[in-house]
């Protein structure tokens, strides 16, 4: 009888996360649990203020991992993505520094040579044919070298471009916020509806009215109480406007494209997308490029953040864990073909919680340690589970 | 028995009737000689048969009409024009469509997004994107869907928006044979559709082949049911460690016959 009874909820659960919005509940039910539990003990992590502070902490971490997405998706893994961040801001601290580069030049060539860096790992992959787990692990030592040879002797350079800086210091006024907010929410609706009325009138499957106006609501909701949120303390942060922007285009490149289409195709079935025609090596290149692409863009982040480039900071810390890890709690699987960018960016503010949390309690560095890696292997077990069950179906 | 020579077409002689025609196909991988210079056709209305024992070379001459495998040798001609089949999208360009015996379909896609994979229609007035990033028209992919799961009649199927993954095997054989059917196609070719299917579903597949002849399609149709050959097809060609043995038509043999020429040829039965 139990044993009926726990298969319905899993498969329940498995239908749910098969559904449209249904994969971002698993997170989502995690990042408000951990909220609920440190609102009550310790009432200042509601704060607009602690609010703001993880967010901005969450950014380098949600950008890595939204890019790790890319790859995770293919059913790859890209263990330099942090080395490749690291890089990335030496390169861009080492040009304004030392060769007087403009901020916007500096951070272009950044951008450049993070795809480029990654777009090698994965030619490598995909025409020598070498697990992409051990060409990044060699990417992983070789760009950690790089990064210190990138510094040269000072080991950290501080970055003082206004450019750079502003990246992270601007937040908008209340009112460009609201306006932000209220445009979002206005787009988000029209093109709602009118996917609607276009199904209808094509006569085709209509979503049902509950799911369709619970989108709309739930989108809205999700948007004021953030901005009224961030309002409250300093404003609407430039940077959070920038990674959102980013991480829509990059869902809507993932789930609309023909090009997304082949990533969740070569992740799902490598042989039938090949044999429908896809070119699976140029398609892996570019997913790895994109990697590549979206560390540079966490190395900037970073350096802007800390105000300056340090090996400790990106190479030698926690961060390619940390990002990897919030791609997988946020839903993506290690096995390939499912998940998506929006699922890393909650996954990266889970992981964000946490820390900030247990921080705000006083645990010990063991303590945040142990709890990170038990999120992380439910995530993995939930991802297992709902993959085993979909190879059951047969 | 004696009959079996007298009313096979020889090898080399394609009538001259056929639309799409395979001369001296070769293939090898690595040692293995998986067609030793293979000689096949099909016409359009018909439903050809294709048999021989486990690794008789069947999947790879299927392969290699659909540019999924490029040959190593032989011709390819279509209504008597000789054309290239050295990728799927020449195949397909044809009007050439495979189903794979192991279907080939990705489980975490939904039914519409399998059936238009790898020629996803793009929404107009995005010309300044490259054709990769131009969004999907997701609507005129799931009515291609509907339209290509109502002409196989599969009524079990709810929603072109369901997962594969969470889909029965007659499901998604039906998926795999709508996605063949659904494109302009004038040659199927179906390799053991029926292999993992009940009877009921096995039942679709026939009507579904059935269906397609009669839709003036060119149909190759490889099965190790005798009972189900003999009921679809019009004629049956053999192969036997990569090489014709011979091509009878299905009136006016037995499937006792067919077996014998599969497992010991012909020359060994005349003895
Ligand atoms: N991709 C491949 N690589 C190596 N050998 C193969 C490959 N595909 C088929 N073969 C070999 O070619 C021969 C014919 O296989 P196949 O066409 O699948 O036979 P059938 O479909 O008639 O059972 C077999 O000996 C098989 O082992
Ligand atoms: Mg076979």
């Amino acid at each position: 009888m139990s044993a009926e009874i726990s298969l319905t909820i899993v498969d329940r659960f498995r239908a749910l996360r098969e559904t449209r919005f249904g994969s971002f509940v698993p997170v989502l039910l995690a990042l408000i649990a951990i909220w609920a539990y440190f609102g009550i003990t310790e009432p200042v992590f509601l704060s607009p203020r602690n609010f703001y502070n993880l967010f901005m902490q969450s950014a380098v971490v949600g950008t890595l991992a939204v890019g790790i997405t890319m790859v995770l998706l293919l059913g790859d893994i890209d263990l330099s993505a942090a080395a490749n961040s690291g890089v990335c801001a030496a390169i861009v601290a080492v040009l304004i520094a030392n060769f007087g580069f403009s901020g916007p030049v500096a951070c272009l060539v950044a951008i450049l040579a993070g795809i480029v860096l990654s777009a090698g790992q994965g030619a490598l992959v995909a025409y020598v044919g070498i697990p992409s787990f051990v060409v990044t692990l060699a990417g992983l030592l070789g760009f950690q070298g790089l990064m210190l040879k990138v510094l040269g002797q000072h080991g950290a350079i501080n970055v003082s471009d206004e450019f750079v800086r502003g990246l992270t210091k601007i937040t908008f006024s209340p009112e460009l916020g609201w306006a932000i907010a209220v445009a979002a929410i206005a787009a988000f609706t029209f093109f709602t509806l009118r996917r609607q009325s276009r199904r209808r009138s094509a006569s085709l499957e209509l979503e049902s009215p509950g799911a369709l106006y619970g989108q709309i609501v739930f989108f809205s909701a999700l948007l004021v109480g953030a901005v009224a949120t961030l309002n409250a303390y300093r404003g609407v942060p430039l940077l959070v406007v920038l990674l959102v922007a980013l991480t829509g285009l990059l869902g809507w490149v993932t789930t609309s494209t023909p090009f997304g289409r082949s990533i969740f195709a070569v992740g799902g079935n490598q042989e039938s997308a090949r044999r429908v025609g896809m070119n699976v090596k140029r398609i892996r290149v570019a997913a790895f490029g994109i990697v590549g692409m979206m560390a540079a863009v966490g190395g900037i982040v970073g350096a802007s953040r800390y105000a300056s480039v340090s090996f400790n900071a990106f190479a030698g810390g926690p961060l390619l864990l940390e990002a990897i890890g919030a791609a997988v709690i946020g839903g993506t699987s290690l096995f390939g073909g499912r998940g998506s960018v929006w699922n890393a960016i909650l996954g990266a503010l889970v992981i964000g919680s946490l820390g900030n949390g247990l921080d705000l309690s006083g645990a010990s560095a063991a303590d945040k340690l142990m709890f990170s890696g038990a999120i992380l292997l439910l995530a993995v077990a939930i991802d297992a589970i709902s993959r085993s069950g979909s190879g059951q179906s047969r | 028995m004696t009959s079996a020579v007298t009313n096979t077409v020889g090898p080399g002689a394609p009538s001259p009737s056929a639309h799409l025609t395979a001369s001296g196909i070769k293939k090898r991988f690595g040692g293995v000689e998986a067609l030793r210079g293979v000689d096949f056709d099909v016409r359009r209305g018909e439903v050809m048969a294709l048999v021989g024992d486990n690794g008789a070379g069947k999947s790879t001459l299927m392969k290699a009409l659909a540019g999924a495998h490029t040959t190593d040798g032989g011709t390819f001609h279509l209504d008597g024009r000789e054309v290239i089949l050295n990728t799927p999208h020449d195949a397909a360009e044809q009007g050439i469509q495979i189903v794979y015996q192991d279907l080939a379909l990705c489980e975490n896609l939904d039914v519409s997004a399998n059936l238009s994979l790898g020629d996803e229609p793009t929404k107009s007035g995005w010309w300044f994107l490259p054709h990769q990033l131009r969004p999907i028209d997701d609507l005129e992919m799931e009515r291609k869907a509907r339209a290509a799961i109502d002409k196989l009649q599969v009524r079990t199927l709810q929603s072109v928006r369901a997962k594969v993954g969470g889909l029965s095997g007659g499901q998604r054989q039906a998926i795999a044979i709508a996605r063949a059917v659904g494109a302009d196609s004038t040659v199927v070719l179906l390799d053991e559709p029926t292999a993992a299917l009940g009877v009921a579903q096995t039942r679709q597949v026939l009507d579904a082949v059935i269906r397609l002849r009669d839709t003036n399609h060119a149909v190759v149709y490889i099965s190790h049911n005798m009972r189900d050959i003999f009921e679809v097809s019009d004629r049956i060609t053999v192969l036997r460690h990569g090489s014709n043995v011979a091509v009878y038509e299905t009136s006016q043999t037995t499937p006792d016959e067919i077996v014998v020429a599969m497992t010991r040829g012909l020359d060994t039965e005349a003895t």
